[in-house]
């Protein structure tokens, strides 16, 4: 038995699942301030009559990391930065940073030592919390860590984030910023942690809890503790993660998430949604948090309908109230889509009013609401194309790559959300492809969370001719175990790090995939002296089981 | 500074090398990507990352004859890169960008306009490609080519040597002391085109002070008075003081003051073989220059082993500047001279060797000076090589401003040739009509 508990916007939402079919279902609304509470309501109601020792697993889709940024209820950092040459960050990052002497080169050498003492000089006394970034620290950790290893002996900080340990990526600029949010809400976080962690055992519930995060994977709770910035954005992607449980997309597709303001597009491939390409942006500043690819529109169910001057419909992108089926005092998409009876909830007398204030002389109701509903989807099938070409017009860095124009060619349109049936076919018409609209697409978000599978991320960098390698995310810098090693031996090595950090953590390591490799040879004087070998794999975001394939299909 | 857009093409064509162990080969950019990535420069809300287009076949012909045909000398390689050139300058035509860089590879200024094979590791000229698209698309006429590479760009100098609305200056290392070999004051254009090539040969272990010198007190002044509608800046990175291949002092600071000084609408990369000491420091430099962002703190680890100017050198380079000043100031008085003195036609003879292809081409253009017209071209050529055995062929060149006279002469001199079957190959590449013809 799987419990999956979304915290969104306006509801907490709670399943519990067994063998993909859905046994309860609950909703609370969400408890903004205190989301514990909320979280704890929903899981009583849920629970109860239930045997919650019976419990494997219980994940949570939170906006608790989001929410300390916009509510401001983050800690000071002192960051430190051996930033070496290269550009000016000043004014770039999100707070005042203390820049240190000492620098690693791009082969993760050691250009000048690390001033130590200037760090220990410079530490602040602002609360314990400390994010320290070097340039290509994942080339070579040491320099970070000798640092942290000065604040910890002559400062006793609360806690230290590390770059190299956050992101095992290259780019310096997104390093600094993702320590420094994670150092932020490290605080806020390990509380919240701490009070779930009670109230399960005070509930009897022994299960692992794992907290989603934004790359659709999860990650258990003490892990997490350590890595909390990666639990920001989970709404979309326990929605993602959610369509990959119920809708089981395969070949090309494109989902949309109608919501009731807004309608989220993501491209899929092989089963699997697109990633963005780079990391997430916090309060403006670009991060390493990996995210998936997605584009919201303006337009969802509750969106304000209205008829310019020209004649034109404008749907969205606000929302001026709910449909006037329920009262609303404005036409939305939701009543267009009563009246074309692709939707049915109000007074559709009600909604048939709402046409007849937009309607064009002498056009009938029904027609007033075909229109307004063909506007929608071409405007959605515009963002998808802009979303498709943009994929496309991605740069390659191999001739290959540019001679392969590869761009997603969807078969599948798939639809979750509330409105997502008065939309999603359309959408799907216009664009050539089938439509699928999963059941209990309501509850998508807290199945997302419920089966979403755990994933780690690392990148094994090796140097032949320098006989090193590096595991940036693990702090990892030894010696190479053999000399001239291939491709094959290095993902091997590769793959043992991440079996062994698996289980670190307490996390089955099946189905490890390869993200990204690259293998250059290092000519010197026209002879070769050796080969870089860079590795990254991962435990693939993805679904413990999916509606169709679980026992008792619903 | 004021912040501009940068456009950047970064194409580091990581599955493409001349040979494995070849200078040009997959590893050149890896660490250039390494800063460029670990800087985050790309995240930058001023520089703008563009994907490249592959250039067609008729982007070559436009510039080049190919023998037997362009397409079979080039790997797709050569077509994303110059690709690549032409969409770095579309983003600034269009004006979605204020400048823009190609950093890309496999380079191209020693590429001619007659093309056996690869020379000085260039096969097709990606510049030249770039600025013939953009007369035929975008209606540009007056261009200036700054060539910064430590070699003479003498593929660029040599299909814009007959033509008086491409301004091409090149420094680079003196060619009495590295290939290629040319590029001397006395190569200034033929005479209908007299000092739009202008030649600055500087000394080895020249640096930022002797660049900074040719440049404000020369190139600067002669780009103003030019008025070109854009520049193009060659951006060779091998007069690095590291540069294993030749024998220069500059640095990435020199490099990123130079970028910011000439304020090249588009920069093109070159050579630059110095793959960890140099590059990765110098393209940082350069795009932050070219961004309007502070470069101070771009500064090479080994920083220290730049050499400084011999005393010798710098008054040798204002000697230079002050010959080069002159030769400027008179440039119109030369070039009536030149053509009087030519009559109706000029014609040179030139040995031409493909370094890479082991190629050695004999070869005879003859320019038909016309008072109403920029003329013709006819070129006639001849190349051996191990591999390749012998290929010959005639090709004659209408240009854009050809008068009736002048096209018709183009014509029947390549049917003639033709007809008379000495060369294996006959081409007219007519620029009116945008097509090379093989007969």
């Amino acid at each position: 038995m799987l419990l999956g508990i979304d915290v969104g916007g306006t509801f907490t939402d709670a399943v519990v699942l067994k063998n993909g079919s859905i046994l309860a279902q609950a909703k609370h609304p969400t408890t903004h301030g205190k989301l514990l509470d909320g979280v704890l309501a929903v899981m009583d109601t849920i629970l109860r009559g239930m045997d919650a020792t019976r419990l494997e697993r219980v994940a949570l889709s939170t906006t608790i990391v989001t929410n300390a940024l916009v509510e401001g209820k983050t800690d000071r950092v002192n960051l430190m930065l051996m930033t070496g040459p290269g550009m000016d960050y000043r004014g770039l990052l999100p707070a005042e940073p203390v820049l240190l002497s000492g620098y690693i080169d791009h082969r993760g050498r050691e250009a000048a030592p690390p001033d130590t003492k200037a760090a220990v000089a410079a530490a602040r006394d602002i609360g314990g919390i400390y994010a320290i970034a070097g340039k290509f620290s994942v080339r070579n950790p040491a320099h970070e860590q000798q640092v942290a290893a000065s604040i910890r002996k002559t400062a006793s900080p609360l806690h230290v984030s590390l770059s190299s340990e956050i992101s095992g990526s290259l780019n310096f600029w997104r390093r600094t910023n993702s320590s420094y949010y994670n150092a932020a809400v490290w605080r806020r976080f390990g509380e919240f942690a701490g009070a779930v962690e009670e109230a399960l055992k005070r509930r009897g519930i022994h299960a692992p809890v794992h907290i989603l995060k934004a790359d659709g994977g999860t990650m258990p709770l003490p892990a997490a503790r350590q890595l909390p910035v990666e639990a920001i954005f989970t709404g979309p992607a326990a929605s993602v993660l959610g369509i990959m449980a119920l809708a089981e997309p395969d070949g090309e597709a494109v989902s949309l998430d109608v919501g009731g303001t807004t309608t989220d597009i993501a491209l899929w491939r092989n089963g699997l949604p697109l990633f963005a390409q780079r990391g997430a942006r916090i309060a403006g500043y670009p991060t390493s948090v990996q995210a998936f690819r997605l584009k919201s529109i303006g337009i969802g169910g509750d969106s304000f309908v209205a008829r310019e001057a020209d004649g034109a419909i404008r749907i969205g992108p606000e929302r001026k109230g709910p449909a006037m089926a329920v009262g609303g005092d404005q036409p939305t998409l939701s009543d267009a889509m009563i009246v074309a009876g692709t939707a049915a909830f109000g007074d559709a007398r009600l909604a048939a009013e709402a046409m007849r204030q937009v309607a064009r002389p002498g056009e009938t109701e029904a027609e007033t609401a075909w229109s307004i509903l063909t506007q929608a989807a071409v405007e959605v099938c515009r963002a998808i194309r802009e979303m498709i070409s943009e994929q496309a017009s991605e740069p390659v860095y191999k001739v290959e790559d540019v001679i392969k124009q590869n761009p997603v060619k969807p078969d599948w349109v798939i639809g979750i959300g509330g409105a997502a049936p008065g939309l999603a076919p359309l959408v799907a018409e216009k664009l050539g492809c089938r439509c699928r609209i999963p059941e209990n697409a309501a509850v998508a978000n807290a199945v997302g969370a419920a089966v979403a599978k755990p994933t780690i991320e690392i990148t094994l960098r090796a140097d032949t001719s320098q006989g090193s390698y590096t595991v940036a995310e693990l702090g990892l810098a030894e010696k190479l175990p053999a000399r001239n090693m291939r491709r094959e031996e290095v993902r091997e090595l590769a793959a043992r790090c991440l079996r062994e950090r698996a289980a670190q953590i307490g996390v089955e390591a099946k189905d490890i995939a390869v993200v990204y490799e690259e293998e250059f040879n290092l000519i010197r004087g026209f002879s070769t002296t050796g080969k870089i070998i860079t590795c990254r794999l991962q435990l693939k975001p993805g679904v413990l089981y999916t509606q169709s394939h679980g026992e008792g299909c619903i | 500074m004021t912040g501009g857009k940068l456009g950047l093409v970064f194409f580091p064509a990581f599955d493409w090398a001349i040979t494995p162990t070849h200078p040009e080969r997959e590893e050149r950019l890896l660490y250039t990507r390494d800063q460029i990535e670990e800087e985050g420069l790309l995240d930058l809300p001023g520089i703008r990352e563009y994907k490249p287009r592959l250039a067609d076949r008729i982007d070559a012909d436009r510039v080049h004859i190919g023998v037997p045909d362009i397409l079979s000398l080039i790997t797709d390689a050569h077509l994303v890169s110059a690709g690549g050139a032409i969409t770095a300058a579309e983003a600034v035509l269009k004006r979605e960008v204020e400048r823009s860089f190609a950093l890309v590879r496999p380079p191209g200024h020693h590429a001619m306009r007659v093309v056996h094979g690869t020379r000085g590791f260039c096969t097709i000229n990606i510049e030249a490609v770039m600025i013939e698209y953009l007369r035929r698309h975008y209606g540009i006429r007056r261009v200036a080519v700054v060539d910064t590479d430590v070699h003479h760009g003498d593929g660029t100098q040599d299909i814009f040597y007959h033509d008086p609305d491409t301004l091409f200056i090149s420094f680079h290392q003196d060619g009495r002391t590295l290939y290629p070999g040319s590029g001397f004051p006395e190569e200034l254009g033929s005479p209908g085109a007299l000092v739009s090539t202008v030649n600055l040969p500087l000394p080895p272990g020249t640096t930022d002070q002797g660049l900074s010198s040719v440049l404000d007190n020369f190139i600067l002044p002669v780009l103003d008075d030019f008025q070109p509608e854009i520049i193009i800046n060659s951006a060779g990175q091998d007069n690095h003081y590291s540069d294993p291949l030749a024998n220069m002092a500059i640095t990435a600071q020199g490099y990123a003051r130079l970028a910011e000084k000439l304020q090249a609408d588009i920069a093109v990369l070159e050579g630059g073989y110095s793959i960890e000491a140099a590059l990765p420091y110098v393209n940082v430099g350069i795009i932050l220059a070219m961004a309007g962002l502070d470069y101070s703190r771009v500064v090479e680890p080994d920083i220290a082993k730049c050499p400084r100017q011999p005393a010798a050198t710098t008054g040798y380079i204002d000697n230079l500047i002050k010959e080069w000043r002159q030769i400027w100031a008179n440039r119109e008085k030369l070039k009536r001279e030149a053509i009087a003195k030519a009559g109706d036609f000029w014609q040179r003879r030139r040995q031409i060797y493909y370094d890479d292809s082991g190629i050695s081409e004999r070869q005879q253009e003859t320019v038909r000076l016309c008072p109403k017209c920029q003329g013709y071209l006819t070129v006639d050529t001849e190349a051996e090589g191990y591999s390749l055995g012998y290929q010959s062929a005639f090709a004659t060149v209408v240009n854009r401003d050809s008068c009736s006279a002048c096209r018709s002469a183009a014509y029947d001199a390549a049917h003639q040739a033709k007809k008379q079957g000495r060369r294996q190959h006959c081409y007219v590449q007519d620029k009116q009509q945008d097509i090379l013809i093989k007969l």
